[in-house]
């Protein structure tokens, strides 16, 4: 049955997890080696699987704080590694001159969602490219779902403040 | 968002879809869309429009970026061999050890209570046994007083007994006198 489970319900958002701990860590091998340690994590606690109602926010927190751990273990310099990661890698496009335009507007978009403070840049994620509820992310963040959409209100505000201040505009 | 069908008018159908977009964009900025009308924004800006208008054009490169997938590394290999290493099993229920001191207020709580019964109960002893002590001295005291009056009154016939002889004896003399 827990097997089953597992497999049904926790395999199939393994993708999310490691996305969600790449956007958390930035770096690409961390973000394997917590989601890896998640997994096992959550196979290991498969007793209380089943008493769970939202596996995948549970899954989330998990990682999470698997992730938070690892910053803190390390004394990981998230700046550092958001740095790195803020080169958006180059869109194969015919036009190269239109691929070009293209990379230096989603640079841009990718800058400003990296520079929101770290709970809005997470809520904002979880919601606008994860496709998550405000319970699923109260639940992954651990907080109160007014919280999330105080946030998300604000990290939105933000994001479209400083993309008309760059006069971002549509493609 | 499902694709629209434009006829004749489609110039106005334009118009309407647009005005239609910003009100929901004027929503997603608020932070009170659904998950549904963020899924049509994302659907709308996903296609290349004509003549957009400048709030739309603002949020344009916002939902693109939502929709690339490039921004991410390659979903590595996973290792999931421990599903065959680790048996499945029902985790142990989960026994919460409680330190006997751990709700002290609990028991002061309870021996002060217990101090409170004690002290009234005994107050109300103490109370009762004063009163019992008094009651026995003040009857003590009537029958001291009324031994003392038996006494007294008992001496005091005694003493008209002998002023009755002596009355005897005056009336006898003066008699006697008299009849000399």
């Amino acid at each position: 049955m827990s097997l089953e489970l597992f497999l049904s319900q926790v395999v199939p958002v393994r993708t999310k997890l490691f996305r969600f701990a790449y956007r958390l860590l930035g770096d690409e091998e961390d973000a394997k080696d917590i989601t890896q340690d998640a997994l096992m994590k959550v196979w290991a606690m498969q007793g209380k699987m089943m008493e769970l109602q939202n596996l995948e926010a549970w899954c989330m927190r998990i990682t999470r704080n698997l992730a938070l751990d690892k910053i803190k273990s390390r004394k990981y310099r998230i700046a550092d590694t958001l740095d790195k990661a803020s080169e958006l890698p180059a869109l194969h496009q015919r036009n190269p001159h239109a691929a070009t335009e293209r990379n230096e507007v989603m640079n841009k978009v990718h800058a400003a969602i990296n520079a929101l403070p770290e709970k809005y840049r997470n809520i904002m994620q979880l919601r606008d490219m994860d496709g998550l509820s405000y319970q699923e992310i109260a639940e992954a963040l651990d907080i109160d779902v007014n919280e999330v959409k105080v946030n998300l209100h604000r990290a939105r505000k933000s994001v479209r403040e400083k993309l008309q201040n760059q006069q971002v505009y549509g493609l | 968002m499902p694709e629209r069908v434009y006829g004749k008018n489609y110039k106005i159908n334009r118009y309407m879809d647009y005005k239609a977009i910003s009100a929901l964009l004027e929503k997603y900025w608020e932070g009170e869309t659904s998950l549904a009308e963020e899924a049509e924004l994302k659907a709308f800006f996903s296609g290349t429009h004509a003549d957009l208008p400048e709030e739309l054009q603002e949020a344009a490169p916002l939902f693109q970026y939502f929709g690339e997938e490039t921004q991410f590394p390659a979903e590595p290999e996973w290792d999931m061999s421990f599903l065959q290493e680790t048996p499945p099993q029902q985790a142990p229920a989960r026994v919460v050890r409680m330190h006997p001191f751990r709700n002290w207020m609990k028991y002061a709580a309870v021996v002060l209570m217990l101090a409170g019964i004690g002290y009234a109960f005994r107050q109300h002893h103490e109370t009762k046994l004063i009163a019992a002590r008094q009651e026995a001295e003040d009857r003590k005291a009537y029958m001291e007083a009324k031994k003392a009056l038996a006494m007294l009154s008992r001496n005091f016939n005694k003493g008209t007994d002998k002023m009755q002889q002596l009355s005897y004896f005056n009336t006898a003399v003066e008699k006697l006198q008299g009849s000399n």
